[in-house]
């Protein structure tokens, strides 16, 4: 079948994303360290310790159903399949898939948060749910700015326009409402923080506290490949590529990355009913961009 | 086929043309489903009045075949009364709860408003025509003041039968009262006869209207949707949950029939069909995913005897088959791929993004980019409603002694559910040839294009019209899932066969117990907190007992208030008011009454007599 190649081209996509998802991790942690004036680990450290959660045995609470045993599985492979549809290499996909996608990991993780029945577990779920409520809006709001006027809500149109387009104000206001989304989506601070269990703060960390070593290894990996899906797509849609090439995409990869770490560091963690907003300025930005096309 | 009868009424005749059969298609999918689950369910609970239950059940499932078939007005009225009827018997069923009596009375009254202004509608047409044939209707030239009063008027008909916000008030009532194979043809077909009554009239009889039309059908949508889910989200109640979620879903349908409207009056043929499908691959997907879910909730209270979803817990390990099956319903109407309910999600997204192309000005692209944003807004609180309902419900501990005991159901319960389930899967893996049977009802309609979405193969959805297209490959997104899964499955065995160790929920170092489990008012409560200029929650904390310091008991009761029946307040009291009045002449006296008679008798003579002079 003619379509196989292009299959096959997705899927060394996501090979490519899913092998680098970890050291774009690491770079995000060590650059947050040296802003800090901390040595920090080096930018291997995340592989390392996905390596060492895949040798553990997991310990898994009697109260728990196959569901809490799959919930990884089905967060790793929505993760892996958004980013196969990122236009890399491959064709790209429309933009509803890559958030639905996003959508499904979601659904199963935060079900698998209350499968254990520890409060905390519950409480990350139904925070991960509620910020997803006011994410998906703000996400989709951000990604309109580009889309209406293209006619088409195919991501690899979306860049090409993207690339073409001068800087202009609307251009910033999106980019910057983007960004704030990015932010939420891959639960950074100041709507999550990823460095601690805390469980006043946890979201994402709440949700996934029953988990341990493969298991946790999974949803480790797949985080950090969900997240650079997501920075990818910023990078693509709203960066000016310098240079063409894969060089170029590691540029911006790697400004976004550092964009990220410098957010982290010089902002503090919001409350959780603060958050709706942070993402109202989102959504103002994106319509503001959107009039001022 | 027609069937010839007095007059006035003429010939009363049968037509099942394309849009019959996708809404026949339905019903027959989801109604057999109901009736091998009956015959499980049904042995237990009714087997005192069970003769009457499943008489009752079947005439509803002819009432429905009929609204679907008959192409005469009359005929479709008597068939919508019977419906009503019929419904509303099963409604109070179980007429020794108080509450089913008055839920089933609120439905009825309701409904008969509706019927008054579906039959207004058809009047209003009749009139103009001369004819009560529905293909007679079809062939008049309208005025534009009739045209938009018959679009008014069947709006509210059919919009109070489909329960659309504000007019849904009864829905959310009666459909957890009655019996769940019933609730799940209610929320699964009945309110769709409503969809269907409203895309008879502005296909066959309307034609093209004007660009408000649209935008009515947009904004009730939008309401509806949010008002809906967010309602849904609140509930505790299993039943109601999946109620106010109809509620949502037809927000939905009417956002991508709104669409359609905005289309039609731009001319944009192509995006018109395309937007009345997204409508249309709803109605048969919610069909099924929400008849699906009621089935499933109601394996629950077969075997709990509880609908309070704070009493139930942990079912997953004690109904397994049920749990899985009502998993895919709750995936599928959460739009999560690659099920059904995303094909019909991204085929609205499509076609609200698209709006702009209708319109021009920069009002219409905000407008647009605005309704992507909603619809965006009740997908995600739609995950968040299923993720609690399965959560609590099938997840973690059993809460109470009825979820403890609980048993999975026979068989052919669970089974019917899982046929249901399965055309989840096939309708989101294989949408072509539902769509190709909706792109049927397009052709022939002036102002629709039915080639529309004829540019994809059998595993792609495409469309291309001047300056738009937008293609899904839902088969494709399934093998890069299994592709993920294999990788998943590959690194987990990395470093050698896993072992898995026992060890219990971390509590902090105390034994588990059920209690410490979030609940279903715990899980909604962010959502409760943000959205409370809507919601408006209310709390009471009770006192029970104990000293001024020490072992006080504190009680909560948390309540929301439901804006729109405030709406329904004064009308409800000026009712009472004239009945309060009409009392003086009602004194139950016979003589008064035959008075009564006499006298207007005898002003009818004197009447009569004048207007014929």
């Amino acid at each position: 079948m003619v379509k196989l190649k292009e299959m096959l081209l997705y899927i060394v996509q996501a090979g490519i994303i899913i092998a680098a998802a970890p050291l774009v991790a690491g770079i995000i942690k060590m650059s947050k360290a040296r802003l800090q004036n901390r040595r920090g680990p080096g930018v291997l450290q995340v592989y390392f310790d996905i390596y060492k959660l895949l040798a553990k045995d997991s310990v898994v609470s009697p109260t728990v159903s196959w569901l809490f045993l799959a919930a990884p599985y089905v967060y790793f492979a929505a993760a892996a399949g958004a980013a196969a549809l990122i236009p890399l290499l491959g064709q790209g996909a429309d933009l509803f898939v890559v958030i639905y996608l996003f959508a499904l990991g979601r659904f199963f993780l935060a079900l698998a948060s209350l499968d254990a029945g520890s409060a905390f577990g519950g409480m990350g779920g139904s925070r991960e749910m509620f910020l997803s409520v006011l994410i998906e809006p703000a996400l989709l709001l951000a990604l309109m700015t580009l889309a209406i006027n293209s006619g088409s809500t195919n991501l690899s149109l979306l860049s090409g326009a993207a690339l073409t387009k001068d800087l202009s104000l609307a251009h910033i206001f999106a980019a910057v409402a983007f960004l704030i989304v990015l932010v939420a989506e891959t639960g950074r601070i100041p709507v999550d923080n990823p460095d601690t269990h805390l469980e006043l703060t946890m979201v994402h960390e709440g949700m996934t506290l029953e988990y341990s070593g493969r298991f946790l290894g999974l949803i480790v990996w797949a985080s950090a490949i969900k997240q650079l899906a997501a920075i990818l797509l910023f990078g693509m849609l709203f960066l000016p590529l310098p240079v063409s090439g894969a060089a170029g995409i590691a540029l911006v990869v790697l400004l976004t990355a550092l964009i990220l770490a410098c957010v982290e560091t010089f902002t503090n963690k919001m409350r959780l009913f603060r958050v709706p907003g942070f993402l109202a300025v989102s959504g103002l930005l994106s319509l503001l961009a959107l009039v001022a096309q | 086929m027609a069937v010839p009868l007095p007059a006035p009424v003429g010939s009363v005749t049968f037509a099942i043309d394309a849009l019959s059969a996708i809404f026949i298609l339905a019903l027959g999918l989801v109604g057999a489903a109901a009736c091998i689950y009956a015959v499980g369910y049904t042995t237990e609970y009714y087997r005192n009045r069970f003769r009457q239950l499943a008489g009752l059940f079947n005439a509803f499932l002819l009432s429905m075949l009929l609204v679907f078939s008959v192409s005469h007005a009359f005929a479709f009225l008597i068939a919508w009364e019977l419906m009503a009827v019929v419904s509303f018997l099963l409604v109070i069923h179980d007429h020794h709860d108080a509450e089913n009596v008055r839920a089933g009375y609120i439905y009825m009254l309701m409904t008969q408003l509706g019927t008054v202004f579906v039959a207004t509608a058809f009047f209003l047409l009749a009139a103009r025509a001369g004819s009560l044939d529905f293909g007679r209707m079809a062939a008049l030239e309208l005025d534009s003041r009739t045209a938009g009063l018959v679009f008014l008027a069947s709006f509210i008909g059919f919009g109070t039968k489909a329960g659309m916000v504000p007019l849904h008030i009864w829905l959310p009532r009666a459909h957890p009262a009655a019996p769940s194979h019933v609730s799940a043809l209610m929320s699964g077909i009945m309110i769709k006869t409503a969809i269907y009554g409203m895309a008879r009239f502005y296909f066959d009889f309307l034609g093209t209207g004007p660009l408000w039309w649209g935008g009515i059908v947009l904004a009730v949508g939008v309401v509806s949707a949010v008002m809906g889910v967010l309602y849904a989200l609140m509930e505790n109640d299993l039943k109601r949950l999946l109620a106010y979620s109809s509620v949502e879903n037809i927000g939905l349908i009417l956002l991508g029939i709104g669409a359609g409207l905005v289309f039609a009056a731009g001319g944009k043929p192509g995006l018109a069909a395309l937007a009345w499908t997204a409508a249309l691959y709803h109605t048969v997907a919610h069909a099924v995913f929400k008849s699906l879910l009621f089935l499933g909730a109601g394996s629950v209270v077969f075997s709990t005897h509880t609908k309070n979803m704070e009493a139930l817990g942990g079912l997953i390990k004690l109904m397994p088959y049920t749990a899985i099956v009502f998993l895919f319903g709750a995936a599928a109407i959460a739009a999560l791929p690659p099920l059904s309910g995303f094909v019909s999600e991204w085929l609205t997204f499509q076609s609200l993004f698209l709006l702009p192309q209708a319109l021009d000005g920069i009002k219409a692209k905000v407008a647009g980019a605005a309704l992507v944003a909603v619809l965006g807004l009740t997908g995600a609180l739609a995950a968040a409603c299923f993720v609690k309902a399965f959560g609590i419900i099938f997840l973690a501990k059993p809460r109470s002694e009825h979820a403890r005991y609980a048993e999975e159901t026979p068989a052919v319960m669970w089974s019917a559910a899982g046929l249901l389930a399965g055309l989840c899967l096939v309708l989101g893996l294989f949408p072509q040839p539902l769509l190709a049977a909706i792109s049927r009802v397009f052709a022939g309609k002036a102002g629709y294009d039915a080639s529309v979405l004829q540019a994809g193969n059998w595993y792609t959805i495409a469309f291309r019209q001047a300056d738009a297209g937008g293609a899904l490959t839902p088969m494709g997104v399934f093998v890069l899932l299994i592709a993920g899964a294999v990788i998943a499955f590959a690194i987990f065995r990395f470093r050698g066969k896993p072992s898995i160790i026992g060890g219990e929920t971390w509590t902090c170092g105390i034994v588990p117990d059920a209690r410490m489990e979030y609940t279903g008012t715990g899980f909604s409560k962010p959502v409760r907190v943000a959205f409370r200029f809507i919601l408006r929650p209310q709390r009471e904390t009770l006192v029970r007992e104990g000293g001024k310091y020490h072992g006080r008991k504190l009680s909560y009761h948390l309540s929301i208030r439901y804006i729109f029946n405030e709406l329904y307040r004064p009308l409800n009291q000026s009712i009472i008011r004239v009945a309060t009045k009409m009392k003086r002449i009602q004194t139950g006296s016979v003589q008064l009454y035959i008075g009564y008679l006499a006298a207007v008798t005898i002003l009818v003579l004197v009447w009569n007599a004048w207007w014929l002079n």
